[in-house]
């Protein structure tokens, strides 16, 4: 009795949910979301940032094995990431990094339309360490 | 050393199929072998076919005694989607220059939806009709759709998603007094509920694999009033008196005579130990948050539990279940993004659709199952609960 059908990646993200789930109401975040649970996919992420860079995030979704994995990969790809490169690779990257069907590439959309809400939501002036502020983004 | 059952997932998909019984298998594999009843029972010129087709009618009268039929009544098909097919396109395509209307459920299996939509391309007019939300149909309902070109009604008795049950007796009245035929899909009631509707229906759908017999093998019952409506589908050989054509395989027919003859001596025993399992089940995860019941817990079958987990959705639910092998919704439309179109029709949100696990009971289950299955769902829903936006 074997055959699962994901991809041991896959399992392994799915299985954790590493960085499942939302900060504490009282710290700053930038949060994006995108897709709605009627079409079958709703990715959230909430950004910790520490100055212009990302410092934690976490992720919400609810969505098939393969979303959720992938989103609890990025999540832990984007700390250190600015918001000029918030997104680390392309949806084309992860389906291949996570063997994901092509039948659900769509789903994989959605978690990039979550990241690029993230970015449109990210204040162009945000505050860098010692008190000076980066002047657009 | 650490039993099988221990550590292999714990089997709720009972609707999807059975294991064979033991006992049934016995009879099967007596029947393969050389020193075993391995002859064609058309070959009637010798002992080998002779006594194959004696073994043959023993068990079709086992299958007749299921259902209160006689023998003579059943035709033996490779499963219960060959039989609908059989009565529906059967009877539509025999009697189309007579009557042209079909009456039928939005929740009926696809083994019945897609032959007659089949038949809807071909001209047929078709009446489709929605339960209401606990899934019955009003009979009232269904009279109120017969029409004087009406031809066939096509209802089932158990729905294999929510095991929510039908009134077969009171539909087949309405419909004799009509002067319609009646179509009833046994799949998911025999051997789980009393089924003796000979007499009540004109053709009815059953098939082995449900009650712990081999897949490949199943049955219409077609009542001999309705012999003359029907027409067979396919062609080449006369078997089955003209409706089903082929070599019977005599060891599959053995094997679901036998669990015929099983569910006949055993179901109602069955079905009140399934039935309590059933509830404890329900009992055990109704307090979750936005878990709601799909199945009627009264007056429904007590093998088929259906439960939508809200905030989830259904194939994660399913994919982190490793502890447990379960649909969502019926095997057939598990693959569907949409969820399941029985809860759809039944007016359940796409959502709860998608979110929507069926538990399915057998023979073979046990409380231990049950606990462990109760437990693996909680840590599941709850862990998925808690990325969920």
């Amino acid at each position: 009795m074997t055959g699962d059908t994901l991809s041991p990646l896959t399992r392994e993200f799915f299985t954790c949910l590493a960085r499942g789930g939302r900060f504490a109401e009282d710290l700053p975040v930038v949060s994006g979301e995108a897709g709605r649970e009627a079409s079958g996919t709703r990715v959230r992420f909430h950004l910790r940032l520490t100055g212009a860079v990302v410092a934690e995030a976490r992720f919400q979704a609810y969505g098939c094995p393969h979303t959720l994995a992938v989103a609890s990969w990025l999540a832990g790809e984007l700390a250190g990431r600015r918001r000029e490169d918030l997104l680390p690779g392309s949806p084309g990257d992860w389906a291949r990094r996570f063997e994901v069907p092509v039948a659900k590439l769509g789903r994989l959309l959605v978690i990039e339309d979550a990241l690029r809400d993230c970015v449109a939501k990210w204040p162009a002036d945000t505050p860098l360490p010692g008190g000076r502020r980066k002047m657009g983004a | 050393m650490t039993d099988v059952r221990e550590r292999a997932p714990v089997y709720l998909d009972n609707a999807a199929t059975t294991a064979v019984d033991p006992r049934v298998a016995a009879e099967m594999a007596a029947c393969l072998t050389e020193e075993g009843v391995y002859g064609n029972p058309s070959s009637t010129t010798h002992v080998y076919g002779r006594e194959a087709a004696r073994r043959v009618e023993a068990a079709r009268a086992e299958v007749a005694a299921l259902i209160g039929a006689q023998p003579g009544e059943i035709v033996f098909t490779s499963g219960a989607t060959e039989a609908s097919n059989l009565a529906i396109l059967g009877t539509a395509r025999a009697n189309a220059d007579r009557r042209q209307h079909l009456v039928t459920a939005r929740t009926e299996h696809r083994a019945t939806l897609d032959p007659v939509r089949q038949l809807e391309k071909e001209g047929f007019a078709v009446t489709w009709l929605t339960p209401g939300p606990q899934g019955r149909l009003a009979v009232e309902d269904v009279r109120a759709a017969l029409r004087p070109d009406t031809l066939l009604v096509s209802i089932m008795h158990v729905n294999n998603e929510t095991g929510a049950v039908q009134e077969v007796a009171a539909i087949g009245a309405a419909c004799r007094a009509a002067g319609v035929l009646f179509h009833c899909d046994l799949a998911q009631g025999v051997g789980k509920l009393p089924t003796a509707f000979a007499g009540q229906i004109d053709f009815g759908s059953f098939t082995a694999h449900k009650i712990h017999g081999p897949k490949g093998i199943g049955a219409l019952y077609v009542a001999a009033t309705a012999r003359p409506w029907l027409a067979p589908v396919m062609f080449g050989g006369g078997q089955e008196r003209g409706l089903r054509p082929g070599t019977l395989p005599t060891h599959q027919v053995v094997g679901f005579g036998r669990a015929c003859a099983l569910a006949k001596e055993e179901g109602g025993a069955d079905a009140i130990r399934v039935g309590a399992l059933r509830e404890a089940l329900w009992r055990s995860l109704a307090h979750l948050p936005g878990v709601s019941l799909n199945s009627p817990l009264a007056g429904g079958s007590p093998a088929i539990l259906n439960v939508s987990f809200e905030g989830v959705e259904g194939e994660s639910l399913v994919t982190a279940l490793t502890e447990i092998a379960i649909s969502t919704g019926s095997a057939c439309s598990s693959a569907t993004a949409a969820g399941s179109y029985v809860l759809r029709s039944l007016g359940r949100s796409t959502e709860l659709a998608q979110s929507s696990l069926r538990f399915s009971l057998g023979r073979f289950t046990c409380a231990a199952d049950i606990e462990r299955a109760s437990e693996a769902v909680k840590r599941a829903f709850m862990r998925l609960r808690s990325v969920a936006p």
